[in-house]
Order: C-alpha cells, then sequence, then structure tokens
C-alpha cells in the first residue's frame, strides 16, 4: 500500500493495485489479512445517551420535563449525543402491519418515524439550551456541534429499512433503536453508551410482571450472552453486536425517572446496571 | 421554567399506550409469533432482481458490458428488470485503504457504497435511451412507477446500512455487501429468486480460475453448501445464511454473462448457471 496506485490489466477485467487485488472478498483468509487489535477511535470523548421511547416517552410531561431539564444541565459539562425509542406508536404500527402481511422489510421500513416525532418533541424541549436533531447520516456535521457546546439529536432507528435481513424467529425487524444507537457510538469510537430507560437497570427477569426478578447491577458482556434473560430491557441484537464491536466498553442501563441518575451515570459512577466488556472478551 | 418533581418509583407516571396485540411488550423476545397469525403479502412477485457483477463484469468493460445490455433491453418490455450493481476493484482499493487506517467496519460500508453508485450510474447512461432509470434507495417505493412507464430502474446493489455495518468479526470487510443488498431486495419484494450475473458459469467445487480440475455445481442447498465450510464462496457468506430463512426469495441463480444467451435463458426462468436454493 505503500507504492503509488497502479492500474493491472491482462486477465480481462481491469484492476487497481491493492493488498485485496483480485482477492475474493468472501475468502475467510482475505478477511483475516484486514483484521487487528486496534482500530482508529473518531471521536472517542464522547458519550452517547439513549432515552427510551416506551420507558420514558410514552409517560409524558411528568416523566419528561425533569429529564430534560437535567439534560440541560448536563449537556453544559459532557460531550454527549442523544438518540430516542419510539415507544408505543412503533408497537402499534407493528402490530398494525403484521396484521396486513407487510414484509419484514416494509415493518421496518415504517417503524423509524414514530421516533423520529420522539426526537422533534425532545428538541422542541431543549431547543433553546442549543438541542439540534441531526439528519439521518450527517456524522461529519457532529464536531462543529460538539465543539460549539450544543447536543445533538440523533435518529436511532438504523436506515435497514427495506432490506432488514430475515429475523431468525418471527416476523419482527431486530435492528431496532437501541442496536440503531449501539452501532453510532461504536461507528465513531465511542467507548460508552448510557440508556435511560423507566427501571433502576437489567434484572433477570421482567420486573413488571415478576416479583422474584433481580437487579444485576454489575456483569460482564460475556456473563451475560452465557446467561441471557428472557425478556431484555434492551434490544438482542445489541448484545450480539457488540461481541464483535472494537471500542464500546461499558453500557450502563440508568433509572430517568430517579433524579439525578443520569447526571450520576454521565459522572462516572455506578447507578443501576453496569455490563462491561472485558478486553477481548466474548 | 421547567419544573422538577422527583417521584419516587412506585408512583412512577402512567404510561399512555395505545391498544395494540403488542401494546406493553419490550419488543425484544423472539416469541411473539405465537400471538398473532402473520400471513405475509409478496409485494411485487413478478419483478426480476438482477446484479451486474462490478468485479467480474464491470471491470471487464465494454466487451463484457455490451452483450449483456442488448439482452437486457431486449427482455425489458416482456419482464419488469430492477437491475442492481456491483462494486468491483475500486471498493477493493477503498477496503484496503481503509483497513490501513484500521477505520472501522461502518466507514468502510459507507465508503465501499460510492463505487456501486458509481456503476449503476454507468449503467443509467448506457441504457438511458432505453428508460435506464438511476433511483436511490429512497426511491425503493417508485418502483411501480418505474415498472408502468416501461423504465429500467438501476440502483446500487449495495443495502443502506453504511455506517450502521456491523463490525465484523476477525476483519473489517463489511459483510453486507452487495449481493446481500439484492437478495435482501428480492426478498422485500416477494420475488423467488433474485440473479447473479457474473463472469463463470455459477458455482464450482473449487475455484475454477485457479483450478482447472474444479467441477460445475448445477443446483446446492444453502445447508448443504455452508455445510461444506468452503474457505471461498461465490457469493456472500451472510447470503446464504440469510437464504435459509427467507420467507420469499428462496433461490439464488448465478449466470455467466460472457456467455450469450444466459441472462435470457435466466429471465425466462430456466436453471441456467448454477441455483443455490433454501433447502426445506
Amino acid at each position: 500500500m505503500s507504492k503509488p496506485a497502479r492500474i493491472v490489466t491482462g486477465d480481462g477485467r481491469t484492476h487497481i493495485a491493492s493488498n485485496l487485488m483480485r482477492e475474493s472478498l468472501v475468502d475467510r483468509r482475505v478477511v483475516k489479512k484486514t483484521d487487528s487489535d486496534q482500530e482508529f477511535a473518531i471521536m472517542p470523548d464522547v458519550t452517547l445517551v439513549g432515552l427510551g421511547g416506551h420507558s420514558i416517552f410514552d409517560r409524558g410531561k411528568e416523566a419528561l420535563l425533569p429529564l430534560a431539564a437535567e439534560l440541560a444541565d448536563v449537556m453544559t459539562k459532557h460531550k454527549m449525543v442523544i438518540g430516542v425509542g419510539g415507544g408505543t406508536r412503533v408497537r402499534h404500527t407493528i402490530s398494525i402491519a403484521l396484521d396486513l402481511g407487510l414484509p419484514t422489510g416494509g415493518i421496518a421500513q415504517l417503524v423509524g418515524a414514530m421516533e423520529e416525532a420522539n426526537a422533534v418533541f425532545l428538541n422542541a424541549l431543549l431547543a433553546k439550551h442549543g438541542s439540534i436533531v441531526m439528519q439521518r447520516e450527517h456524522f461529519w456535521e457532529l464536531p462543529l456541534y460538539l465543539t460549539s457546546g450544543m447536543l445533538p439529536i440523533v435518529i436511532s432507528t438504523p436506515p435497514y429499512h427495506f432490506w432488514e435481513p430475515p429475523p431468525e424467529d418471527g416476523p419482527l425487524p431486530t435492528h431496532g433503536s437501541d442496536f440503531g444507537l449501539f452501532i453510532h457510538a461504536e461507528v465513531l469510537g465511542m467507548q460508552r453508551i448510557i440508556f435511560v430507560k423507566d427501571e433502576d437497570g437489567l434484572y433477570t427477569r421482567d420486573p413488571k410482571k415478576h416479583a422474584d426478578a433481580k437487579l444485576i447491577r454489575r456483569t460482564t458482556l460475556a456473563a451475560l450472552l452465557a446467561d441471557m434473560p428472557e425478556e431484555t430491557i434492551v434490544d438482542r441484537q445489541l448484545f450480539t453486536a457488540w461481541r464483535t464491536a472494537r471500542h464500546i466498553r461499558e453500557v450502563q442501563i440508568v433509572n430517568g425517572l430517579e433524579r439525578g441518575q443520569l447526571a450520576r451515570a454521565l459522572a462516572g459512577e455506578d447507578v443501576g446496571t453496569v455490563i462491561v466488556k472485558e478486553a477481548r472478551d466474548a | 421554567m421547567l419544573k422538577s418533581v422527583p417521584p419516587a418509583p412506585h408512583e412512577a407516571p402512567a404510561r399512555r399506550v395505545i391498544e395494540s396485540t403488542l401494546a406493553g411488550t419490550p419488543l425484544t423476545s423472539g416469541a411473539y409469533e405465537t400471538q398473532f397469525t402473520y400471513d405475509p403479502v409478496a409485494l411485487m412477485p413478478d419483478v426480476k432482481v438482477l446484479k451486474m457483477g462490478g468485479q467480474s463484469i464491470m471491470d471487464r468493460g465494454r466487451a463484457a458490458l455490451f452483450p449483456i445490455l442488448d439482452e437486457l433491453v431486449a427482455a425489458k418490455d416482456k419482464h419488469k428488470l430492477l437491475l442492481c450493481c456491483g462494486g468491483g476493484t475500486r471498493a477493493r482499493h477503498i477496503y484496503a485503504v481503509a483497513s490501513e487506517l484500521e477505520l472501522p467496519t461502518g466507514l468502510l460500508a459507507a465508503l465501499g457504497g460510492y463505487v456501486p453508485r458509481q456503476n449503476a450510474r454507468m449503467l443509467q447512461m448506457l441504457l438511458a435511451n432505453h428508460g435506464g432509470l438511476f433511483m436511490l434507495h429512497d426511491d425503493f417505493e417508485k418502483l411501480p412507477l418505474y415498472f408502468r412507464l416501461g423504465c429500467i430502474p438501476i440502483m446500487t446493489g449495495m443495502p443502506p446500512f453504511g455506517y450502521w455495518e456491523k463490525p465484523t468479526e476477525g476483519g473489517r470487510i463489511p459483510a453486507h455487501r452487495t449481493d446481500a443488498g439484492v437478495f435482501l431486495s428480492a426478498e422485500v419484494l416477494g420475488a423467488k429468486r433474485a440473479i447473479f450475473i457474473k463472469d463463470e458459469d455459477g458455482l464450482f467445487t473449487d475455484d475454477p480460475k485457479k483450478n482447472p480440475s474444479a467441477t460445475h455445481i448445477p443446483k446446492i442447498g444453502a445447508r448443504e453448501l455452508l455445510q461444506r465450510d468452503l474457505g471461498d464462496l461465490v457469493l456472500e457468506r451472510i447470503v446464504i445464511e440469510y437464504l435459509q430463512r427467507a420467507r420469499f426469495c428462496h433461490e439464488l441463480q448465478i449466470v455467466n454473462g460472457m456467455k450469450r444467451g444466459q441472462v435470457t435463458a435466466a429471465l425466462e426462468g430456466e436453471d441456467v448457471g448454477s441455483i443455490i436454493y433454501k433447502d426445506t
């Protein structure tokens, strides 16, 4: 790669010389050549914060306004990016779409709009403090927003849309907003992501249905993958993707209905549930 | 002035929920199918989704490409053609540069997407006179219009995942590239078959460019193909995995665009080239 690019012909095809020239990108040995223990971190000192749709937004003013006040305060102290979930309107969309028999990709195409509505709601509440809704993949505007002290609100549903892969079981799209935010943080080389929900963290079972559910205070990704709760408070795809991720070291789940939990988490305290990925664990 | 009311957890503000079969569910468990009947609709099952190979066809230039375009033009009034494009050597160059810089997979996927888009634009220029129309992912819902007008819509084969592509295990080349996008386009349209135009007769027991004694495999199940655990495959590995759980697109056909008439035969539903099918 240190030599200047060169054009190679002779087999009927025209090639540009590179260490992947003529190679099958499906060949495992070729893919392996592109691996490394290092990966350049694009924006390592930014934290991504995800606000639950069902858990926070659907609870309305009483849940949202205190959290907005907290965000207006913490945004002056931390470089952060906010994403939001869609909540009950997403569930209603999917339920109608399933009844109509829309294909999985068709359902995936629809749901993002409900989350965008929540992003606009949040932006309306925080605009006077300097929030801005970032367009779908305008990542390269983030340095401008962050160095000028603004709070970018990003689209959380990943743009898989009509091209949502066939799920392993059932017709529901699996690449939801938690997964989308995770990848967003990972591709930019962030180390932490904080999910703000309506429970104190991750439980062994759904605490809304089972009185004997136990809160998991601190765990590792490897331990969680080995013993995954049947219903989790964040998308399962997130944990699958985290396995092969290079940057995210910590996923924290905090209770947004308790004042100050988000601020404490941003300050580095172990509130809620902290899931860590040890170096090359899992 | 925002009022800060600290509610105790036991008196959390109530959720306002729209009644539906999924109301109140976390959507993170896979076990929902038992709660309702799901009878999926095929959106446009008669569309022929085709991929023009990047390295195998586009990088060969005019000599390889023009005869294939002649076949497509001849077939376009009989079939609805959705033409998707592969990347090729420029995409490989981008992946190589980005790998050396140790940039993340999502960035490779976003940048790798530029090349098949260029190729799609080249095809549009060449087919403009016959109704060739360049389209973006966001134009997908306009396909019925394009077909009604007798056009040949042309788009990138890459799915729109871009920066949201998952990190690749043991490497950084994106797992979803143009084969995946073509398969997923066929799947969402409800098309039974996706057709991949390459410069070989399809699937062989070994790379026929390197091993002349490699023999042709006309038909093979996805499960059997994966069980062979070949180091290399004719299509992206993830497509063969997805094929096994597809609801509509149950066959991947690989044809040789260098042989006159193979593309036409494939459009007529003939089993030329190789077919990888979903095992039942």
